[in-house]
């Protein structure tokens, strides 16, 4: 018991760090891991070995979350890989300015004006056409690694 | 069809036409306008009665595509216009066509003979039926002067060539389509194999006889070489004619069987396909002696052409082999029973072919420098054929009479020479040596097979067994060279142990029969090769580099687990019968070699305990094989009850010594038996499994070996267990599980199969009470860790970082296993796991809505959950349950409907998409899961007492998920069938909710069904049929009782407004008879379909009538109509079927409908 005590107890401070350690072996599809330090989304692990008798390695293949390019990194299955902390946090829409910058409502009141709109075409659209039209617009903003993009949309409905 | 050219304009015409085609063909040749080229062409064979047209071309064009094109256009028009030329006109036709081909016979141009040949022969099948016995008489002495060579040896080679066409023509998997109904072909075929077919084998085997004679004399260009080869091709195709009606039987022709072979016991020996034509061919095929000629014609080719390299692999020579071992493949009632005369035949085969794979060292040297290997093949497969008809004792005496020993000895010399060269080439893949060797593997796994599976009461001569102990030890020794060889060969897809035994597996086992025909020798020998390999890997320690050792041990462990143990395939296997036969005087235990070589692999095994012979020996892919070894032996031989099954006295005698006095055949089970050593080495199984965790950080592969197979199939076997919780070591595993963070760093899965072996052991103690607290022990920190996680005020800001998602999702998994692991004994404390964290999983479901992976998680885990725990729940806790799911699904509901995520990645976007479907699946397995609870209840008191309606919240959920699945998530087959099943099990059990779904949901359920039965898995198709019976026959009772039914859904058939298009039942009826008559389907889905057919005739009578005459009109053909029209007569009144829905009239109305189909499908459906 007293492991897992301490197995939770790192967590209390850890809003400061960017990343984690983390065994490449226990790294699965459709985690997180950073490669080149650009935080990615594991699409695709593949293991293989040194030699015959040797020991197994990780071939990781991520898509860089925010701009979508594809990385690469083969680690040995026991050592530490980095894994990114990733965070999304749901903002009501109250504006979009001119300049392309969007204005949010934060839980506490406040207002967060320092985002963009995407420069995906279609959720561009959807969120201009919908706000046009007076929708109440929930954007979802995923940050890690210091940066941040607006990557999900939802329509709470006019009630 | 008169002549032509009495007037010039008609000549004119026809000399137009002949000049259009031949523009247009030349065209097409040159990509001029192909289209109109085509157009023109196609104009032809659409135009009416186009025959003198397209005679006048074939006879006077010069331009050969243009006769082509003419041949296609006769036979396209007169398959189109059959029924309406006179019966002179189809007779001239043919004759035109036949005469044409042989007239024609020495023309350059060969393929328009063929097509003409071809077009001649689809309209004699055409009008088969039809024509008179004495009208096909007179086309077939045509053809028949033609193939016995009165015209000349170019007339012979069109004829032999007709012929050809013919036959294939008749059999039904190579005939042409001709819009006629299936049991024409079938009518065809019977008739040619019953009348025809040996005639035509005469003719065959004479022309080749006939020119054979002159071989001698010409050149392998020559034409009578040609012909001869064009005869024996002819011969070996109606050798592998399916012959169906070789037992002077009538059968009737069932067109659901029609393709499917039923030759028993003999043909799931190989892949080697038997002649079996019958008695009736007993003269012409044996007592002729035509494999005397066969045989001397290959001899005198052989001797002719032995200066050329080449010959070997001339046409006329392959296909004199190729006939050759046709000839080996006959069998059956051919030979009359019992008098040897199939021996006497053989041999005499036998006897010819020996000198194709004999000496094989000098014909193995001739091939590696040059010489083409299609002989020795050849010559494999030939014995492959002959070991496929005979039993073992009498495929080694077929040598005897030859030569000085049996076929066996010829066997294992002949597979030794192939593996020389085999392993001599260093493992190229793709050479003859490789071939040779699958082939002879074949001839073993053949001989051996029947043998090793027990009470066949078939016995293996003693010559057999010697050659099998000499070869077996050729193999040992070739592999492991090329074991050391490869290690240092960087070739990555043979460094996991799996997918190289998945790719050996089937050579494997063929080692393994060979070994187990000597027992005695084999298993001393591999004993003796691994405590080899075990002392030069500890001499050399620290001196030289073990990587060859290790390689070889690998192998090694490989091929003694193969030769030991069975692979239990889901089952528990058995000790191998020759394990028990042979040694049977062999009573102590010391000296018995199986126990021996099992003790030495034990032994080696155990080293890995130790830290130092670990590092420097067992590397992981060693460490896989041992894993591998150790499971596939102690499934097999450890702890195992078999052999005290049958004792009768009842009380267990604990000293040894009376063991030992038991029945010899039982040594080795006693020796790994709870009374002897049994406990011993699985403590040490256990322990070089939980090394496997701990010392092997990363090595997903060999801890999941160790996890999914070793583990797992231990706890599999409950007498194991009793034991398994007694142990130390097992403790010391089920606590480092529960208190370490250690096997954290396990893959998740791999945790979560552990987690379900744990559990699963506790049915090893004696009480429900002991072993619900052990699991409590096991899984009460997890679920205490999920609980304070999910209760923290700051989980959201925690909740999002690696670490917590990492332990949280192996705490899921973890669960998620031991709930599958759920037994009777230990259902309360498996419940009470479940019921402490459902408040954790909503906070967690909510917490992580955009952590997909986690999402599902949680939903599988409540899946597994409920599903194991539904039926016992009493009502009180049926009902939380019930409550639960529901918020459950309106939490996923409310995260998900409407929302829209973007990715610049289309590859994210798919993982999201599927990860969606994932989640969809789990919600269906939960609501079906649920929807058991009606079906089967074990709890004391009705649920109903509580007020919970399960079909309720199921209608509910379906609500929530069917807006969600749309046809095209229903192409993913998984998703597919939980759905149906999920969709039959409802209608099943609560058709009275159908009538209270919303009619967008209701349409959206209909046309899902729809879109199933037209599906191509059977299952789906099956399941959707019972949904549409349930349904119906929901409906029928309902209305038949005056109430309402499914009400405004299923549309009043009274209501004026409700056409019969807009009524369910009706579209079902129509869909349903469809499919039934005129689509292809597996057999098996008769039964169902009946099923669903009765309660929607019923519900939709007059409809059905209307449907009956519709086709019954459609009919043109009056013998077609009367018989459809008593079909359908009998279909609904035969065998006293009456208007009730129970089940003694859905049996009979299955028998009606089978007998139905039977009868009409034949006519209905075309080819």
């Amino acid at each position: 018991m007293s492991d897992e005590e301490h197995h939770f107890e790192s967590k209390a401070d850890a809003g400061a760090s960017k990343t984690y350690p983390q065994q490449a072996g226990t790294i699965r599809k459709n985690g997180y891991i950073v490669i080149k330090n650009r935080p990615c989304k594991v699409v695709e692990v593949s293991t293989s070995k040194t030699g015959k008798h040797g020991h197994a390695k990780c071939h990781f293949v991520g898509i860089d979350i925010f701009n979508g390019k594809k990385l690469e990194d083969i680690v040995p299955s026991s050592h530490n890989c980095d894994v990114p902390h990733v965070t999304r946090t749901d903002y009501q829409l109250i504006d979009i300015s001119e300049d392309g910058f969007v204005s949010l409502l934060t839980e506490n009141g406040n207002t967060k004006d320092d985002l963009k709109l995407p420069t995906d075409e279609s959720l561009l659209t959807q969120i201009k056409d919908g706000f046009a039209e007076g929708k109440d617009l929930v954007v979802s903003v995923m940050s890690s690694m210091g940066e941040e993009q607006i990557c999900a949309l939802k329509d709470i409905g006019p009630k | 069809m008169q002549g032509y050219g009495d007037g010039g304009d008609e000549l004119a015409q026809l000399l137009s036409t002949m000049h259009a085609i031949e523009a247009a063909c030349s065209s097409i040749q040159m990509h001029v306008n192909p289209a109109a080229a085509e157009a023109t062409i196609l104009a032809l064979s659409q135009s009416h009665h186009p025959y003198k047209t397209c005679q006048f071309i074939l006879e006077n064009s010069k331009v050969a595509n243009a006769r082509f094109q003419a041949a296609g256009a006769v036979r396209d028009a007169a398959i189109r216009e059959w029924g309406f030329l006179s019966s002179d006109d189809r007779r001239n036709l043919i004759s035109f066509c036949l005469c044409f081909a042989l007239q024609h016979a020495d023309s350059h141009e060969s393929y328009v003979q063929a097509k003409v040949s071809s077009v001649a022969a689809q309209l004699i099948k055409r009008g088969w039926l039809d024509f008179s016995a004495d009208e096909k008489e007179q086309f077939f002495y045509q053809i028949k002067q033609a193939t016995l060579g009165t015209h000349g040896l170019n007339v012979q080679f069109i004829g032999i060539g007709i012929m050809e066409y013919l036959i294939s023509e008749f059999s039904p998997s190579t005939s042409s389509a001709m819009g006629l109904p299936k049991e024409f072909h079938e009518q065809c075929r019977r008739s040619l194999e019953l009348d025809y077919l040996k005639v035509f084998y005469g003719w065959a085997r004479d022309a080749s006889l006939n020119v054979s004679r002159k071989i001698a004399g010409s050149d392998s260009e020559s034409l009578e070489v040609k012909v001869c080869n064009a005869g024996m091709c002819l011969m070996l195709q109606i050798l592998t004619w399916e012959f169906r009606y070789n037992h002077n039987g009538t059968k009737s022709i069932n067109i659901f069987s029609a393709g499917v072979r039923n030759d028993n016991v003999l043909n799931n020996k190989t892949e080697c396909i038997l002649v079996q034509p019958g008695p009736a061919w007993h003269d012409i095929l044996i007592s002729s002696g035509d494999i005397v000629w066969l045989l001397n014609l290959y001899a005198v080719l052989r001797q002719k052409f032995s200066i050329e390299r080449s010959w070997i692999d001339c046409p006329i020579a392959v296909s004199a082999r190729k006939l050759i071992v046709q000839f080996c493949s006959v069998t059956g009632t051919i030979f009359p029973s019992a008098n040897g005369s199939q021996e006497n035949y053989l041999v005499q085969l036998l006897s010819g072919i020996i000198l194709w794979v004999e000496p094989i060292d000098a014909i193995s040297k001739e091939i590696e420098s040059g010489k083409s290997e299609s002989e020795l093949l050849d010559g494999c497969r030939a014995l492959l054929a002959m070991a496929t008809v005979t039993t073992p004792a009498v495929f080694n005496s077929l040598l005897k009479s030859i030569r000085p020993f049996g076929t066996l000895t010829l066997l294992s010399t002949l597979m030794g020479g192939v593996i020389k060269v085999l392993f001599s080439h260093n493992n190229e893949e793709e050479t003859w040596s490789w071939e040779a060797r699958d082939i002879l593997l074949d001839i073993w796994t053949t001989l051996l097979a029947p043998l090793d599976s027990s009470g066949s009461g078939i016995s293996f001569p003693p010559e057999g067994a010697a050659a099998a102990a000499h070869l077996f030890d050729l193999i040992v020794n070739s592999e492991l060279k090329a074991a050391s060889a490869s290690v240092y060969n960087d070739d990555s897809d043979s460094d996991y142990l799996q997918p190289s035994i998945s790719a050996m597996d089937e050579r494997l086992s063929s080692y393994a029969l060979i070994a187990r025909a000597s027992m005695d020798v084999t298993v001393p020998f591999l004993a003796r090769l691994f405590a080899e390999r075990v002392s030069h890997l500890h001499q050399g320690k620290g001196i030289s580099d073990p990587t060859e050792t290790l390689e070889e041990l690998c192998s090694l462990l490989l091929i003694i687990g193969h030769v030991l143990a069975d692979e239990g395939e889901g089952e528990t296997p058995l000790i191998p019968d020759s394990v028990k036969r042979n040694f049977s005087d062999i009573l102590e235990p010391d000296k018995h070699p199986v126990i021996l070589l099992s003790s030495i692999i034990i032994r080696f095994a155990e080293q890995s305990l130790d830290p130092g012979l670990r590092t420097s020996f067992f590397s992981p892919r060693l460490m896989e094989a041992v894993i591998w070894f150790l499971s596939r032996w102690s499934a097999t031989y450890l702890l195992t009850r078999e052999e005290f099954n049958n004792k009768n006295d009842g009380s267990l005698p604990g000293s040894r010594h009376q063991l030992q006095s038991q029945d010899s055949t039982k040594t080795v089970a006693i020796y790994f038996s709870e009374y002897n050593y049994g406990k011993l080495v699985l403590d040490a199984v256990v322990r070089i499994s939980i090394i496997t965790f701990t010392a092997y950080p990363g090595e997903n592969y060999l801890q999941g070996l160790a996890c999914h197979q070793l583990l797992h199939a231990l706890v599999r076997q409950k007498n194991i267990c009793v034991h398994l919780v007694a142990l130390e070591s097992w403790r010391e595993l089920s606590n480092a599980f529960a208190n370490e963070k250690m096997l954290f760093m396990l893959n998740a899965s791999h945790q979560r199969s552990l987690a379900q072996t744990l559990v699963l052991s506790a049915s090893g103690l004696g009480n429900s009470e002991a072993a619900n607290q052990y699991v409590r022990d096991v899984m009460g920190h997890m679920t205490k860790y999920l609980v304070d996680v999910s209760s923290r005020n700051d989980i959201r800001s925690i909740s999002e970082q690696p670490d917590t998602i990492l332990s949280i999702t192996c705490l899921l998994e973890r669960l998620r296993g031991a709930a599958r692991a759920s037994e009777p004994r230990t259902q309360k404390s498996i419940y009470e796991m479940g019921l402490s964290v459902l408040n954790a999983i909503l906070v967690l479901l909510e917490v992580y809505k955009d952590e997909s992976s986690v999402v599902y998680l949680l939903l599988k885990f409540v899946v597994v959950w409920v599903d194991a725990q539904i039926t016992y729940l009493e009502a009180t806790e049926t009902a939380t349950i019930i409550g639960f799911c529901m918020r459950l699904l309106q939490l996923y509901s409310s995260h998900n409907i409407g929302k829209i995520s973007l990715s610049f990645s289309s590859s994210l976007l798919n993982d999201a998409k599927t990860e969606k479907y994932k989640d969809l699946r789990a919600l269906l397995q939960l609501l079906s899961a649920l929807c058991f609870k009606d079906l089967v209840d074990f709890s004391s008191d009705s649920i109903e007492t509580q007020g919970t309606n399960v079909s309720q919240v199921v209608f509910y959920g379906l609500h929530i998920v069917t807006p969600l699945i749309s046809l095209e998530l229903l192409k993913y087959p998984k998703l597919c069938h939980d759905y149906f099943s999920l969709l039959s099990h409802m209608l099943e059990v609560y058709p009275e909710m159908v009538g209270q779904l919303n009619t967008e949901a209701f349409s959206h359920v209909m046309d899902t069904l729809n879109f199933g039965i037209h599906h191509q898995d059977s299952e789906v198709v099956n399941m959707c049929l019972r949904a549409l019976k349930a349904l119906a026959s929901y409906q029928y009772k309902e209305t038949a009782a005056g109430k309402v039914g499914l009400g405004s859904h299923a549309s009043d058939p009274r209501n004026p407004n409700g056409g019969t298009e807009n009524r369910i039942f009706g579209r079902f009826l129509r869909e349903l008879l469809q499919f039934l008559l005129f689509e292809d389907y597996s057999p098996d889905l008769v039964g169902s379909a009946a099923d669903a057919l009765f309660p929607l005739i019923l519900c939709e009578q007059s409809l059905y009538q209307m449907l009956g005459n519709e086709l019954i009109e459609r009919q043109a053909n009056p013998t077609f109509r009367l018989r459809l029209t008593t079909a359908l007569q009998f279909l609904t009144s035969a065998n006293q079927l009456t208007s009730m829905l129970d089940r003694v009239n859905y049996q009979r109305f299955r028998k009606n409908l089978t007998n139905f189909l039977i009868e009409v499908r034949g006519f209905l459906q075309t080819k």
